[in-house]
């Protein structure tokens, strides 16, 4: 059995160099999987740092002053028409060629919002598409929260 | 000398690549303990081991490797035995349980699913279907921006709906895959995402599971969804309980 990543664009590899889809189920890793009674477990004392929320914590005056932020800057182009998932807006990042017309290239669209919004650079993986790079740029979030506990 | 376990398989499936290693540094090399049509992979334990990503992706590719030819019972990670005659001790005393585990999960592989917002948006949402909170926006955006007490009222009428879409969206990821899979399971990092999923899908099954994620992301597209799989199905080891059943 082989570990693939699948986005919703289909199934495929993750990018450089596949631990990144691996990280996302370290948690199986330690969580699930068959536990006996007569064999010990070592200690998980530290596991917490693995586990730090990549949600946004919804409820902080930090976020609040976020998302009103994100209000002004947004609605600027949400016409009646728009549809509420695909917000129309650049702001200061330039990734010109991933608008059009296309599926693929509306979810880049809305994938550049979104790294803007993380003050993400994102520049290191142009090649590959746009969904996947936002996999990958929430994964290492998630992959730096947790290098810490590496680096003890 | 402490055993450290990686996973339990049929003995006749097992066909593991001769210098395959596993947890620790430097890393021990995987054996495998037999008895009668039953082993465990396993590995000399190392002292002091920890959780460490390094050894936790070395234990996932110790159980894959297991998975390669038949269906495993990955353990969790840093299960340890006294000795090697301790896992063989196991493997007798609960030898038809795990024959009827195995047998339960021939074919089948477990499918994680993780959901997340993308923020942009899904507040877009919010002002598009949420008049009262566009009213506040469009004001203070007019009023250049509004005062600091202004923005936090803004904010958390905001945070208010996305908390709701949250919910919304945890149910409506649920309900359109839930379908598709022989059994669902909650995954440990529940509260970190708005779904965590695990399915438990054949072959088969899992093209359309993987359909219907591609239908459920194209047609919702401030969901940000990432699927993991086909994984040996750590979350189904043990049979479900009613409690752990797919709420459909």
């Amino acid at each position: 059995m082989t570990t693939a990543i699948a986005t919703q664009n289909g199934p495929s590899r993750s990018g450089g160099g596949g631990s990144g889809s691996l990280y996302d189920v370290l948690e199986l890793i330690l969580d699930r999987g068959l536990v006996i009674d007569a064999f010990v477990r070592v200690s998980l004392v530290g596991i917490e740092i693995l586990k730090i929320d990549v949600r946004v914590v919804v409820a902080s005056v930090d976020t609040y002053l976020r998302f009103a932020e994100a209000c002004n800057r947004l609605d600027l182009e949400s016409g009646p028409n728009k549809d509420p998932g695909l917000p129309d807006i650049v702001g200061s990042v330039t990734e010109s060629g991933a608008r059009g017309k296309t599926k693929g290239a509306l979810a880049g669209a809305a994938e550049t919002v979104s790294e803007a919004f993380r003050s993400k650079t994102g520049d290191d993986d142009k090649e590959s598409a746009p969904r996947r790079r936002t996999s990958s740029s929430a994964s290492a979030r998630r992959r730096s929260s947790s290098s810490k506990e590496d680096d003890e | 000398m402490t055993t450290y376990v990686y996973a339990i398989a049929r003995a006749d499936d097992l066909d593991l690549p001769e210098d395959l290693t596993g947890v620790g540094d430097p890393a021990r090399p995987v054996r495998v303990v037999k008895h009668d049509d039953l082993a465990a992979v396993v590995a000399e334990a190392p002292a002091g081991i920890r959780p460490k990503r390094r050894d936790l992706m070395a234990h996932q590719r110790v159980v894959d490797a297991a998975a390669s030819n038949g269906p495993v019972l990955p353990m969790r990670f840093g299960s340890l035995a006294d000795d090697d005659g301790a896992v063989g001790k196991v493997l007798d005393e609960r030898a038809e349980h795990w024959r009827e585990r195995l047998s339960a999960l021939e074919g089948k592989a477990e499918y994680n699913l993780k959901a997340v917002h993308r923020t942009d948006a899904v507040i877009h949402q919010v002002l598009a279907e949420e008049p009262e909170i566009r009213a506040v926006s469009d004001a203070q955006r007019t009023a250049g921006g509004g005062t600091h007490e202004d923005k936090l009222r803004l904010g958390e009428m905001v945070a208010a709906a996305v908390n709701a879409r949250e919910k919304r969206d945890a149910e409506l990821v649920r309900e359109k895959l839930a379908g598709h899979a022989e059994a669902v399971q909650s995954g440990p990092g529940s509260q970190a995402w708005i779904a965590d999923l695990s399915f438990l899908l054949t072959a088969e099954s899992a093209g359309q599971f993987l359909t219907a994620v591609d239908e459920l992301a194209r047609d919702h597209p401030h969901l940000e969804l990432t699927v993991n799989g086909p994984l040996p199905p750590y979350s189904f080891v043990e049979p479900a309980t009613a409690s752990a059943a797919p709420a459909v």
